[in-house]
C-alpha cells in the first residue's frame, strides 16, 4: 500500500508539490496568528513594566514587607521572616532578582561626646541594609571597619549627606545614647566614620525606602548589628524589618498574568501577611495590562477573521481542484477492483504524509512569519532591529492541529466522494456548468445589503462610538464584519457580472475573433465558473490589501498628526514661579521670574519663545454679552516660526492670521465659536480682564477654527460615564500687550529643538538647572508613545500579517489553480498545437485567459478596495482615535502602499504566467495527444 | 496525378539505454492526390511514428519528406505550423474536440485557424461538413453531450472543413464499434473523391482495408508491401 502511494505521489509530483506547499502555508499562516498575538502580548506586558519603571523609577516587580518585632528573646519573628522571604519567588513562580533587607532599631535620645551646644535634642536610629557597600560612594571619611567597632569600642556608622546636614553631625564625632546600655551594661556609643551618597541617582536599591528613612539612620556593620541586637547575648529591641523581594519581569509571560495577579493579590489583600505588605506596584502594572489586553484582543481577533475566511477558501479551492483531478484516477483504480476502503486508505495515507510534512515545514515558517511581523512599524514597514520573541504554546498547537486536520479532510474528501461515482455518471457530470449555490441564493446581494445596513447604523451612532472608545471598550465586531461583508458581496457581484461583460465583448466581434482570443473567450464562457473561487481570492487579496493599508495608514497617520497638532511645538515647559509675599505673608500677585538664560544656553534648543497661557479671562464687547475665555499671549514672529496649522483647516493660511495680528498692537484673534456664540465680527472691540488683575481692550482682527493645540470643544467623561462637551473659547493677543495690561504673570516657554535631540539631553539640562516644572510637553515622546500604542501596533501587525498571508495564499493558490487547470487541458493544447496553433498564439491565448480571470479580478479588487475604504475607514478610525482627537479625521492612503501592492501582485502574476507558458511550450505535442489512450 | 506526400528513404531512430532503437528503416512511400490510403501494421510497427513525421510533429533522422512538393525539413517551425493549419486536417484516436466549443464551433474553428474569412460562406461550409458526416441535426451540441462515434465524426468534419490538401487520421476508428468504423472508412473514401482530399489513415482493423485506394503496410519499422 505504501509503495503504491509513493509511486502514485511520484507520478504526480507536480501536483503533490503544490499540495505540499499548500499544506505548509496553511499550517504556517494558521499558526502565525496565535504566535504573533501571544508574542505581542508578551511584549506589551514587558513594555508595561518598562513604562512603570521609567515613569515611577521604582522596580515594578517586587513585594515589600515590613514587620516590627516585639522585644522577643528568641528572635523568632525574624527567623520566620528570613526563611519565608525566599519562598515568595518559588510561590509566585518568578525568578529572583534581588532581595534587600533593612533592619533598624529606634535607639533613642543621644548626645555628642564633643563639648557642643548645638547638638542637644538629637535622637538616632541604628540599622543595617544588606549589600550596602555595592550601592554607595563614600564622599567623606571612610566605610565602617570589618569588625564594625572603633578602637574605643564605639559602633562605627556611616550616614547619608542629608542626615549629616539635618542632624548636624560631624565626621569622626562620637555620640552616646542617653539611656541605652550594651549587653555588658556599658553606655552604648557610636562614631560617625563616613558620609555616603547613592552610587547612582536612579539606583533602584534605594527606591523602596520611605522618603525620610535615611534622615536620621546610622548604618552599621550587619554582622555587628545581628550580634548586638538579634543574637542570644544581645540587647532586646523592637526591630523594624523591611524586606524587598525583587523579581525579574522580562520572562513573565502574558499567559502568567492571570495567575500572578491572583497570587499577588492574595499576598497583598487576603493572606496572613496582608497587613505588612506595601501595596505591590506589580498589581497596578498587571491591571493596566489586563485592561489594555481586553481592549485589543477582541479587536485583533476580529481583524484576523477575513484572513481565516481566505484560508478556508484556499482549502476549498485546493480540494475542489483535487476533486477534479482525482476523478479519473479514482474511477480507474476502482474499475481495477479496489474496494472503497482501500481507496480511502490510499488517500488517507497520502493526506497524512502531506499534512505531516506540512506541519514540519509550516511551524518554523509560521514562527518566522510571526517574528517578522513583530517588527512591523507601519503597514508593510518592518523595523528588523525590533525582534519579537516568539515561543510555541498550547494555543498555537491547537491552531496547528486544527489547520492540519482541516487540510487532511480536504485531501481525503475527494476519495470519499468519488469512490461512489462510477465512470459513467462521471462523464455526464463533467459536462455541466451549473449555477453555483451563491448565485441562486443571491448571496452577493444579501452580503451587500447587510453591510449597507451596518454602514448606515454605524453612521448614525457615531456619538456612541466615541463613548465606546473612551470607555476603552473593544471595537464592535459587527463594524468590521460589515466592511468584510461589503468586500465579499461586491466581489461576488463582480463574479456575477464578469461573464456577462465578457459575453458582451465576445458578441461584438463574434465572427472576427482570431483563433487565440476565440478559444480564450469560449473557455471563459463555458468554464468560467470553475475560476470563480480563484477570482474571488484575487479580488479579496487586492481589496483587503487596499482596505487594510488604508486602515493602518489612517489610524497611525491621524494619531501622529493629532499629536503634532495637540502639542503645537517640539517642547513646551512652564517652570514654577515663586510668588512674592509681603511682610504679612499675604500674596502680592507678583512673581520671581526663573532665570531665562538656560533657554539660550541649552545646546539643543534652536529657538524659543515666551507664551502666556491664561485661563478664566473674562471677555466682553459692547452689548454682545460676555464669556469666560482662555487667553494666549504670543510673539507673532517667533511663535509662527515654530508652529504650524494646515491651511485647509482654517480656509486661510496660518501665517496670514499671524500677519493680521502682527500689525495691530491691541489686535486679537478669536476662536470662531466665540463669534458664533456672541455674534462678533472683524473690527469689533472687546475688553478682557484677569480675575484680580488688569484689563485690556482689543480689536478683533480675525477668527480661527484651528490653532496649534486648540480644540473647539473639550470632551470629557463624566463620573456617570456619559460624555460632556464643553465649548472652548480662546483669544490670542500680543505677549507684550498682555504683559503691560494684565501684569507680568508666569509664562510658558515653547521651543524648537535641533534635529536629533535626545531625551537624555533634555533630562540632564533639566537636572543641571534644577528646574521645577508645572508643564512639560515633549512632542517626540508623545509621538513615540502614540505610535507604539499596543492597539495601534497590534493592529498594524495583524493587518500586515493578514495581508502577507493573503498575498502568499493568493500567489500560491493562483499558481496551483492554473497548473492544475493546464494539466486538465493538456489534451486540448496537444490538439491545438498539432493542428498548427503557433506558440505565439498559445501565449496570446493564455495571456487573454489570465486577463479575463486575473486582470479583471485585480481591477475589480482595486475598485472594491477603494470603495470600501472610503465608506468604512472613517468609522473604524474612530475606534482608534484617542479621546483627545482634535483634528478632523482624514483618510490617508499612501501611494507607495498601492505601488507595493501592485508590484507584489504583478510579480506574482508574471511568475505564474511564466511558469504556465513554460509548461505549455515544453509540452511534447505528440505525447500529449497520446494521453487519452487509456 | 501527382503525389501530395512523398516519403523518401525515411529512417527514425530513438536513443534508448545502451544503444538506439530503429523505429523506421528506410521507408519509401508516396500518396497521390485525392486518394484514400491506409497505413496498416501491428502496434509497434512504426505507423504512428511515420504519421508523426509526415505531419511534421516529428523529424526523421534520415531521409526526406515532401509535402505538396516541398521538402519539410527546410521549413521553420512556424512554416510547419502554417502548413499544418492550412493544408492538413487531423483526426486523432481519442477525443480531440475542444470541450468548450459546440459541434458547430469546433468545425468552424479549423476554418478560423486556416484564416478563412467569416461570413455566410463559412457558416454554410460548416453545416455542409456536419451534414456530410451525418450530424446536421446536432450542430449545437457540446462534445460531452455526444457519443464517441459522434465526436469522432465531428472531428472528421472539422478536419475537412477548411478544404485541406490532406487529412491525417491516427487510428480514428479504434474506439468505435465495427459498424461505425466501416461508416467512417467509407466516409473517408467518399470524401477523397468528392472533395479531392488525400487521406492517410492508420489502422490495424483488417475489415476496413477494402475501402482504401492503397495500402501501406509496416512491420518492425520496414515497408512490407503496397497493394491496390
Amino acid at each position: 500500500m505504501l509503495g503504491i502511494m509513493l509511486q502514485k505521489m511520484w507520478h504526480k509530483k507536480w501536483m503533490n508539490l503544490s499540495l505540499l506547499l499548500g499544506c505548509i502555508l496553511l499550517v504556517a499562516t494558521a499558526v502565525s496568528f496565535p504566535l504573533y498575538q501571544s508574542a505581542a502580548y508578551n511584549r506589551m506586558l514587558t513594555d508595561e513594566f518598562d513604562h512603570y519603571l521609567s515613569n515611577e523609577g521604582v522596580w515594578p516587580a517586587q513585594l515589600t514587607l515590613q514587620v516590627s518585632t516585639k522585644k522577643e528573646k528568641d528572635g523568632k519573628t525574624i527567623t520566620t521572616m528570613e526563611n519565608y522571604i525566599p519562598t515568595i519567588y518559588r510561590d509566585l513562580g518568578v525568578q529572583e532578582r534581588d532581595t534587600i533587607y533593612l533592619y533598624t532599631i529606634t535607639g533613642g535620645a543621644v548626645h555628642s561626646e564633643y563639648e557642643r551646644n548645638d547638638a542637644n535634642d538629637l535622637s538616632a536610629r541604628l540599622g543595617y541594609k544588606s549589600k550596602l557597600e555595592d550601592h554607595i560612594n563614600i564622599v567623606n571619611g571612610r566605610m565602617y571597619s570589618d569588625t564594625g567597632l572603633s578602637d574605643d569600642g564605639a559602633i562605627e556608622v556611616i550616614i547619608s549627606q542629608k542626615c549629616m546636614t539635618k542632624q548636624g553631625y560631624l565626621v569622626e564625632e562620637t555620640m552616646a545614647f542617653n539611656a541605652l546600655k550594651t549587653f555588658e551594661g556599658k553606655t552604648m556609643r557610636y562614631k560617625i566614620v563616613g558620609v555616603f551618597e547613592p552610587k547612582s541617582p536612579g539606583d533602584l536599591y534605594w527606591k523602596n525606602d520611605k522618603e525620610s528613612e535615611y534622615d536620621d539612620l546610622c548604618l552599621m556593620n550587619p554582622e555587628l548589628f545581628r550580634n548586638s541586637f538579634m543574637g542570644e547575648k544581645s540587647v532586646k529591641f523592637s526591630i523594624v524589618c523591611r524586606y524587598t523581594a525583587m523579581f525579574e519581569y522580562e520572562n513573565i509571560k502574558a499567559t502568567d498574568v492571570e495567575r500572578l495577579q491572583k497570587s499577588v493579590d492574595y499576598y497583598a489583600h487576603t493572606g496572613s501577611y496582608r497587613n505588612v505588605i506595601d501595596e505591590p506596584p506589580i498589581l497596578e502594572v498587571l491591571n493596566e495590562y489586563t485592561n489594555k489586553h481586553s481592549r485589543i484582543s477582541a479587536t485583533l481577533t476580529i481583524l484576523q477573521i477575513p484572513v481565516l475566511i481566505m484560508l478556508a477558501a484556499f482549502l476549498l479551492m485546493i480540494s475542489g481542484q483535487m476533486y477534479e483531478m482525482e476523478r479519473n484516477e479514482i474511477s480507474v483504480i476502482k474499475s481495477r477492483g479496489s474496494s472503497r476502503l482501500q481507496i480511502f486508505l490510499l488517500y488517507l495515507y497520502q493526506g497524512l504524509t502531506l499534512t505531516g510534512l506540512g506541519i514540519l515545514g509550516g511551524v518554523p515558517l509560521g514562527m518566522q512569519l510571526a517574528k517578522l511581523l513583530g517588527s512591523t512599524r507601519n503597514f508593510l514597514i518592518f523595523d528588523l532591529s525590533e525582534q519579537l520573541k516568539v515561543s510555541f504554546d498550547q494555543r498555537a498547537l491547537m491552531y496547528v492541529l486544527a489547520a492540519a486536520g482541516t487540510g487532511l479532510l480536504c485531501l481525503t474528501l475527494p476519495a470519499i466522494k468519488h469512490s461512489k461515482v462510477s465512470i459513467v455518471n462521471l462523464k455526464q457530470q463533467k459536462a455541466l456548468n451549473k449555477k453555483r449555490l451563491w448565485e441562486i441564493l443571491f448571496l452577493d446581494v444579501v452580503c451587500i445589503g447587510i453591510s449597507a445596513y451596518g454602514y448606515y447604523s454605524f453612521q448614525r451612532s457615531s456619538a456612541d462610538m466615541t463613548e465606546t472608545v473612551l470607555n476603552n471598550k473593544a471595537m464592535d465586531p459587527l463594524l468590521y464584519l460589515s466592511s468584510s461583508l461589503m468586500i465579499v458581496g461586491l466581489g461576488l457581484l463582480f463574479l456575477r457580472l464578469q461573464p456577462i461583460l465578457l459575453k458582451l465583448i465576445y458578441t461584438i466581434g463574434k465572427f472576427f475573433w482570431r483563433p487565440a482570443p476565440f478559444i480564450a473567450f469560449m473557455e471563459n464562457v463555458k468554464n468560467g465558473r470553475k475560476q470563480q473561487l480563484i477570482m474571488l481570492f484575487l479580488i479579496m487579496t487586492v481589496s483587503l490589501g487596499m482596505y487594510h493599508s488604508t486602515v493602518a495608514r489612517t489610524i497611525v497617520e491621524n494619531a501622529i498628526r493629532n499629536t503634532d497638532y495637540a502639542d503645537g511645538c517640539d517642547l513646551r515647559v512652564k517652570e514654577v514661579w515663586t510668588e512674592i509675599v509681603d511682610r504679612n505673608g499675604a500674596r502680592t500677585g507678583t512673581y520671581i521670574e526663573p532665570d531665562p538664560s538656560k533657554y539660550v544656553t541649552a545646546p539643543f534648543i534652536e529657538s524659543y519663545t515666551k507664551v502666556y497661557r491664561l485661563k478664566d479671562i473674562e471677555m466682553e464687547g459692547g452689548s454682545n454679552g460676555k464669556l469666560t475665555v482662555n487667553l494666549l499671549g504670543i510673539h507673532t514672529k517667533e511663535y509662527g516660526e515654530m508652529t504650524w496649522v494646515d491651511k485647509k483647516l482654517n480656509g486661510k493660511a496660518y501665517y496670514e492670521l499671524l500677519n493680521e495680528l502682527a500689525v495691530v498692537e491691541n489686535g486679537v484673534l478669536v476662536s470662531a465659536n466665540f463669534r458664533d456664540k456672541l455674534g462678533f465680527k472683524q473690527g469689533d472691540s472687546v475688553t478682557y480682564k484677569r480675575q484680580n488683575g488688569g484689563s485690556a481692550t482689543g480689536v478683533i482682527v480675525d477668527f480661527f477654527d484651528y490653532w496649534p493645540g486648540y480644540a473647539a470643544e473639550i470632551t470629557q467623561q463624566q463620573p456617570d460615564g456619559t460624555m460632556s462637551n464643553d465649548p472652548n473659547y480662546t483669544v490670542i493677543a500680543h505677549f507684550e500687550y498682555v504683559k503691560s495690561k494684565l501684569g507680568d504673570v508666569p509664562y510658558e516657554v515653547m521651543a524648537k529643538l535641533k534635529e536629533g535631540t535626545t531625551d537624555e539631553q533634555i533630562y540632564e539640562w533639566k537636572e543641571a538647572n534644577d528646574m521645577r516644572l508645572t508643564t512639560y510637553v515633549n512632542r517626540n515622546d508623545d509621538l513615540e508613545e502614540a505610535q507604539t500604542d499596543p492597539l495601534l501596533q497590534g493592529t498594524n501587525g495583524v493587518l500586515t500579517l493578514g495581508f502577507v498571508v493573503t498575498l502568499i495564499l493568493c500567489g500560491v493558490g493562483y499558481l496551483i489553480y492554473w497548473i492544475m487547470a493546464l494539466k486538465e487541458r493538456e489534451l486540448v493544447f496537444g490538439v491545438l498545437r498539432a493542428s498548427g496553433f503557433h506558440k505565439g498564439e498559445v501565449f496570446h491565448m493564455l495571456f487573454l485567459e489570465q486577463i479575463f480571470c486575473g486582470g479583471l479580478s485585480i481591477l475589480a479588487g482595486f475598485g472594491i478596495g477603494k470603495l470600501t475604504s472610503g465608506l468604512f475607514v472613517p468609522i473604524i478610525q474612530k475606534v482608534y482615535a484617542s479621546a483627545t482627537q482634535l483634528l478632523p479625521m482624514e483618510l490617508i492612503t499612501d501611494s507607495s502602499d498601492l505601488t507595493r501592492l501592485m508590484l507584489v501582485i504583478a510579480v506574482m502574476m508574471l511568475f505564474c504566467f511564466l511558469v504556465l507558458t513554460l509548461m505549455t511550450f515544453r509540452m511534447n505535442v505528440a505525447k500529449a495527444l497520446k494521453l487519452g489512450e487509456e | 496525378m501527382g503525389n501530395i506526400i512523398e516519403v523518401l528513404d525515411v529512417s527514425r531512430t530513438f536513443p534508448v539505454p545502451g544503444g538506439e532503437f530503429q523505429a523506421l528503416k528506410h521507408i519509401n512511400a508516396a500518396i497521390p492526390e485525392s486518394s484514400f490510403v491506409i497505413l496498416k501494421g501491428r502496434s509497434g510497427s512504426g505507423k504512428t511514428t511515420l504519421l508523426n513525421i509526415i505531419c511534421t510533429l516529428d523529424k526523421p533522422t534520415g531521409g526526406t519528406v515532401r509535402i505538396d512538393g516541398e521538402d519539410v525539413s527546410k521549413l521553420s517551425d512556424y512554416k510547419k505550423e502554417e502548413l499544418r493549419r492550412k493544408k492538413m486536417g487531423f483526426v486523432f484516436q481519442s477525443v480531440s474536440l475542444i470541450p468548450s466549443l459546440n459541434a458547430f464551433q469546433n468545425v468552424e474553428f479549423s476554418m478560423r485557424m486556416a484564416g478563412i474569412k467569416p461570413g455566410k460562406e463559412r457558416d454554410k461550409r460548416v453545416e455542409e461538413c456536419l451534414r456530410l458526416v451525418g450530424l446536421g441535426n446536432r450542430m449545437t451540441h457540446m462534445p460531452a453531450e455526444m457519443s464517441g462515434g459522434e465526436q469522432q465524426r465531428v472531428a472528421i468534419a472539422r478536419a475537412l472543413a477548411h478544404r485541406p490538401k490532406m487529412i491525417l487520421a491516427d487510428e480514428p476508428t479504434a474506439e468505435l464499434d465495427s459498424a461505425m468504423a466501416a461508416r467512417v472508412a467509407s466516409l473517408f473514401a467518399e470524401m477523397s473523391k468528392k472533395e479531392g482530399i488525400s487521406i492517410l489513415m492508420t489502422t490495424h482493423d483488417v475489415g476496413l482495408m477494402g475501402a482504401a485506394d492503397y495500402l501501406i503496410e509496416l512491420a518492425n519499422g520496414e515497408r512490407v508491401s503496397e497493394s491496390e
